[in-house]
């Protein structure tokens, strides 16, 4: 059988309810302690790939930083209902700052 | 027996007609009568060091020699008296003469008038050795004078003192020697560069408690030990070493202010007689003997102060007593041999330091140690010995600092990296060491708690892993630390700030018992493992790093002694609860 990764999506009830319809396991979070330790808690589970509201993903910080060194899981913030908050580019431009020292993606910045 | 002066350089006089005396004789120089030592013969030249200032001395003067060597009384009336480095009383000095020392001064070193209340102890008719007591004096309330038959001196008693008033220097025993009939005094003279005669010396097995907590739990000093406290200008040598005089268990106190500056002398003189020892309850005056050449006192009695100093903590000692002399500093000390030695034109060795440095260090420390007296009782007594070093700049690298290094067993090195950090006692705990820790620990284990050493290895081995994880952090930051470095980092902290730093000028926290060493030192161990163990159950490391409990263990350094254990057993309840709260919900929840 093909190889299938567990994953898994965290965030409040109305923004990822659809995620359901097409097979991911979900779990509704709304206070950031509790999603921090559902994340602790899916990561000792084995999901590899983990979906988060960008709300709780800024409020998780520290459990999210905890997985950063590691493979699995993938964290991976996604926009809410609220809408898109920009903060996976965000992380994106910051991750190639610290590679090569300077913002070559987004420079409309300045 | 009189010669004459050919030359003075400084505190070094040559006279010549002096065949007949011999090496380290005191002798008396010019009709001012100061007071020298002999310290090189060549033919019927002597060169000799003199103790007092020599301006106005000139060539033809008259030396007289007395034909003995520079020795120490030794007899009731040492506590609570300061000397200068010849044993000479300050404060009977200025009595007399005002505040400077006048040149030429005789006053006896123990006041001779005096009448002591002597009990005798001893039964008439008794063989006596040297060393056996005749009877006690209780000098202050804190130590009760032995009368010692003085040592090499043996025989019958045939008539004892029957108790009440008397003098040091009346007689108040007769002994029947094998050379005639011997009358004792209460005082006895030995002369200071001679170590007194014991029976065996015994491995040190025991601690000096001194209420430091860097220094109990991590670098301890055993009685009848050898330490040394090098440290660069400002870094804390002195409080080190008030401290260690103010709160180290000995039953005496040698406090020499060798060298250094006068004030701080005077420091000792106003606090000691304030403060109260938390073992006795009396004041520590009542146990201590001080040796002060400053530093404007003339440089050859500053070679004396150490040799008078000790010589006195081992009559103490063979009463049986525990002692510690406390050195302050030996390189003003080593100074002092440097300019005499070249004075004396002798080729020099390291930094123009003599050759003999290194042996003259050894003559000093080596006279420490745990002993069985002699006497026939077998009273067991110690001198410990510590030794400030003030390398210039602070690099141990010197000769006096290695030479140190070679003789004793405990070194606390301070550190102006420390001590810029406000971190007092700026002791620094990589650097130092103790060669008494594994066996002091058996003793721990059995007075204080049996995981004490466990717990003292755990500490020591969070702050190297401290020292370890912090090039990393300087290096490349704190965030790449995973969150159980992170935590061990501030455990680390918290030894460092909550237990290691001591305010030497706090009531409470000048003095930990070691009980009270041992709790604070267990919560600080209980917060690090309980925040471990809640960090692999997904407890959030910055609220356990917050915890308010925190706040907590760093005041608990503030708690009394008589609230100790039961605030111990508070925080520590509050500890875990708190840390609890932060992990129960996981746990049920997973």
């Amino acid at each position: 059988m093909k190889f299938m990764a567990k994953i898994g999506v965290v965030g409040d009830r109305d923004s990822i309810l659809l995620f359901k319809a097409v097979g991911l396991t979900t779990f509704f979070e709304t206070e950031p302690d509790s999603a921090s330790k559902t994340l602790h808690r899916l990561a000792r589970k084995g999901y590899e790939v983990i979906y988060i509201t960008e709300e709780l993903y800024t409020q998780c910080g520290e459990a999210i930083a905890s997985y950063k060194s590691e493979p699995f899981p993938a964290i991976i913030p996604i926009p809410s209902n609220q809408g898109n908050k920009g903060i996976g580019m965000a992380e994106v431009k910051a991750n190639v700052e610290k590679a090569i020292g300077a913002d070559i993606l987004f420079s409309e910045g300045r | 027996m009189q010669g004459t002066i050919v030359k003075v350089s400084g505190p070094l006089i040559v006279a010549s007609g002096m065949a007949d005396v011999q090496l380290y004789d005191v002798v008396r120089v010019s009709e001012k009568q100061l007071i020298g030592e002999v310290i090189e013969l060549r033919g019927d030249r002597a060169s000799i060091q003199v103790y007092e200032e020599t301006a106005g001395i000139g060539p033809g003067e008259p030396v007289e020699s007395t034909g003995s060597p520079l020795s120490v009384e030794l007899g009731p009336g040492l506590i609570e008296s300061i000397y200068d480095g010849i044993q000479r009383p300050l404060n009977k000095i200025r009595e007399q003469t005002g505040d400077r020392i006048t040149r030429g001064i005789a006053v006896d070193a123990l006041d001779h008038e005096k009448l002591w209340n002597f009990v005798p102890t001893a039964a008439v008719g008794a063989e006596l050795t040297g060393g056996d007591i005749l009877g006690i004096v209780q000098e202050s309330e804190a130590v009760l004078h032995k009368i010692m038959v003085p040592p090499n001196v043996k025989g019958t008693l045939t008539w004892l003192h029957e108790g009440g008033s008397a003098t040091i220097v009346e007689p108040i025993a007769r002994l029947e020697t094998a050379s005639g009939e011997l009358e004792l005094p209460m005082l006895q003279r030995w002369p200071v560069r001679r170590g007194r005669p014991y029976a065996k010396k015994l491995p040190p097995i025991e601690p000096m408690i001194t209420g430091q907590r860097v220094i109990d739990t991590l670098f301890p000093v055993a009685k009848g030990g050898v330490a040394a406290v090098p440290g660069p200008f400002g870094s804390g040598k002195t409080v080190v070493q008030h401290q260690l005089a103010k709160w180290a268990d000995a039953d005496i106190i040698v406090y020499v202010g060798c060298g250094e500056r006068g004030n701080e002398m005077t420091d000792v003189l106003m606090e000691f007689p304030e403060l109260k020892d938390p073992r006795t309850g009396l004041s520590l005056m009542k146990r201590t003997v001080l040796i002060a050449n400053t530093s404007d006192m003339p440089v050859a009695a500053r070679e004396a102060s150490i040799y008078t100093g000790i010589t006195i903590a081992e009559y103490f000692r063979d009463m049986g007593y525990k002692v510690a002399v406390m050195a302050d500093s030996t390189s003003r000390w080593a100074e002092a041999l440097r300019e005499m030695s070249g004075r004396l034109e002798e080729m020099p060795g390291e930094e123009g330091y003599p050759a003999y440095l290194s042996s003259r260090m050894a003559e000093f420390y080596e006279r420490a140690g745990v002993v069985t007296t002699i006497g026939s009782d077998g009273r067991e007594g110690a001198v410990s010995a510590i030794g400030a070093v003030s390398p210039p700049g602070g690099d141990i690298s010197e000769p006096v600092s290695q030479a140190t290094l070679r003789i004793v067993k405990v070194y606390w090195g301070l550190s102006s990296r420390l001590a810029y950090a406000r971190h007092f006692p700026a002791i620094d705990w990589l650097q130092s060491y103790s060669l008494y820790l594994d066996k002091l620990s058996s003793w721990f284990n059995e007075n204080v708690s049996e995981d004490w050493s466990d717990m003292v290895q755990r500490t020591m081995t969070m702050l190297q892993e401290e020292n370890e994880l912090d090039e990393i952090v300087r290096l490349v930051g704190i965030d790449s630390l995973s969150f159980k470095d992170r935590m061990t980092l501030e455990a680390a902290r918290s030894v460092r700030e909550d237990y290691l730093h001591q305010n030497a000028f706090h009531e409470v926290d000048t003095y930990t018992s070691p009980e009270k060493q041992y709790c604070m030192l267990k919560l600080i161990l209980e917060y690090y493992d309980l925040c471990l163990n809640a960090l692999s159950q997904d407890a959030s490391f910055f609220k356990l790093s917050s915890l308010p409990v925190r706040e907590d263990i760093g005041r608990f350094k503030y708690t009394p002694q008589e609230q100790m254990l039961e605030r111990y057993e508070e925080i520590s309840a509050l500890l875990k609860a708190q840390v609890r709260e932060l992990t129960e919900g996981g746990v049920e929840n997973a």
